[in-house]
């Protein structure tokens, strides 16, 4: 039987101070996308974002624990088996935890659109093993995500932090030239991203004022 | 609080009656999108998953919330306290009955490669609940909201008239059935009409030799 405990899933510690439990990977699912969260030193349960970007509809569940949700401002407390339903993917939402033992199952997708992973999982996976030096653990999970979104901006912006910060000046100026021309988003987060600190004053490093 | 969030306790939702368990309908509450979100409650010994299997392509992720569980899935049986997840692939047999009382269990399906559509029988189950407890109007007005969101489902229309059967509205429940082979264009409504107990209250009336012609 595919059974695991909240508890036993991998524990992956965000910089925003939230702990990821990646279920929908560990399962494998494909049909939507579900994650838990258990909280990190700052005690963030859910990081504050919206779904602009992805259009996500969100539904967290308080498993354990208490947690107080902000969304669009206002504030909830919330205990095991109570839930938030954010419909409108530009509402800010974030959740800090007020007892150790929390817990919080995430749902979400895009409504009238199958589900596909999205880039973060990748991203996220691959985040500690950069701020650890373990740049080729790093390149393995974002090569994986690249097989599963070929092309993904977000994917190749942090595959190019991982070459800057591994000196590999020109594979890393390559891939950031690639995630800015897929998304130009990426051209202001790079001017200040500390990882390209080795490629910034290279005359092909993406220029701000494009 | 703004028009784009809601809270919700399941703890507060009206539950339903569905194949033997309790249903705490909440893509019906909440009209989540994405993907197929209910709940499960049963005190101890209760069932809480109706056993059954799903179509090629519906996964399925079991989560409890409050309680214990004792699931079974295809042949492997497991012990589930609070915070355990459960996974199920598609066409795979599964049940579970809660070890405590108050045991809750959340649910969250979907069809990989398909956006998430609502077949609407989880409202269905709370509509029908309604009516056996007598409260026609809050369950007519349930699957009338069903009909103006898929009007050329067949199904729902089908449900609409084993409803109105089963509430002692022969004249609607012929209109809805009517409207039901009418949309049904592949004729997949002929053996629920031959079969389905729900329609045995208008099974002797003449109209119902035209559903099965």
């Amino acid at each position: 039987m595919s059974l695991a405990h909240i508890d036993d899933l991998d524990r992956i510690e965000m910089p925003d101070g939230f702990v990821w439990r990646p279920v929908r990977k560990h399962f494998g699912i494909r049909a939507f996308g579900t994650n838990a969260y258990t909280p990190g030193a700052s005690g963030q349960i859910v990081e504050e974002h919206t779904e602009g970007t992805l259009g996500h509809e969100e539904l967290y569940l308080v498993v354990r624990g208490r947690v107080r949700f902000t969304v669009d401002g206002n504030e909830h407390e919330l205990g095991p088996g109570q839930l938030v339903h954010v419909s409108d993917p530009s509402l800010r939402r974030a959740g800090v935890a007020l007892t150790d033992d929390a817990a919080v199952l995430a749902v979400g997708g895009k409504p009238g659109a199958p589900h596909e992973v999205s880039a973060w999982e990748y991203t996220f996976f691959a985040g500690p093993h950069i701020r650890a030096g373990r740049y080729d653990e790093a390149r393995r999970l974002l090569q994986e995500g690249l097989q599963e979104k070929p092309g993904s901006a977000p994917i190749v912006y942090d595959l190019a932090c991982v070459e800057a910060l591994a000196g590999e000046g020109e594979k890393a100026l390559e891939l950031l030239n690639e995630a800015v021309a897929t998304d130009e988003r990426f051209r202001k987060y790079a001017q200040t991203d500390e990882d390209f600190a080795s490629i910034r004053d290279d005359p092909r490093f993406p220029q701000a004022d494009v | 609080m703004s028009d784009g969030y809601r809270i919700l306790s399941l703890d507060e939702v009206e539950t339903a009656s569905h194949d033997g368990s309790t249903l705490i309908p909440v893509r019906h509450t909440l009209g989540f999108r994405p993907a197929g979100v209910n709940a499960w409650t049963a005190d101890d010994g209760g069932q809480l998953i109706p056993p059954h299997t799903e179509d090629s392509g519906n996964e399925e992720l079991y989560a409890v919330v409050r309680g214990r569980a004792r699931f079974t899935v295809g042949e492997e049986e497991a012990d589930a306290p609070a915070g355990t997840l459960v996974f199920v692939p598609p066409e795979v047999f599964r049940t579970a009955v809660a070890a405590e009382d108050g045991t809750i269990v959340f649910a969250v399906g979907g069809t990989v490669g398909e956006a998430f559509n609502a077949g609407g029988w989880d409202s269905f189950a709370l509509a029908d609940t309604y009516r056996q407890e007598g409260r026609f109007d809050e369950g007519r007005a349930i699957m009338e909201q069903l009909i103006a969101e898929k009007p050329d489902y067949w199904p729902t229309s089908y449900n609409a008239g084993c409803f109105e059967a089963q509430a002692g509205y022969p004249d609607a429940a012929f209109e809805h059935l009517r409207r039901a082979k009418e949309l049904d264009a592949e004729g997949r409504s002929a053996e629920y009409f031959r079969g389905d107990g729900d329609l045995d209250p208008i099974r002797d009336d003449p109209r119902f030799q035209e559903l099965l012609g």
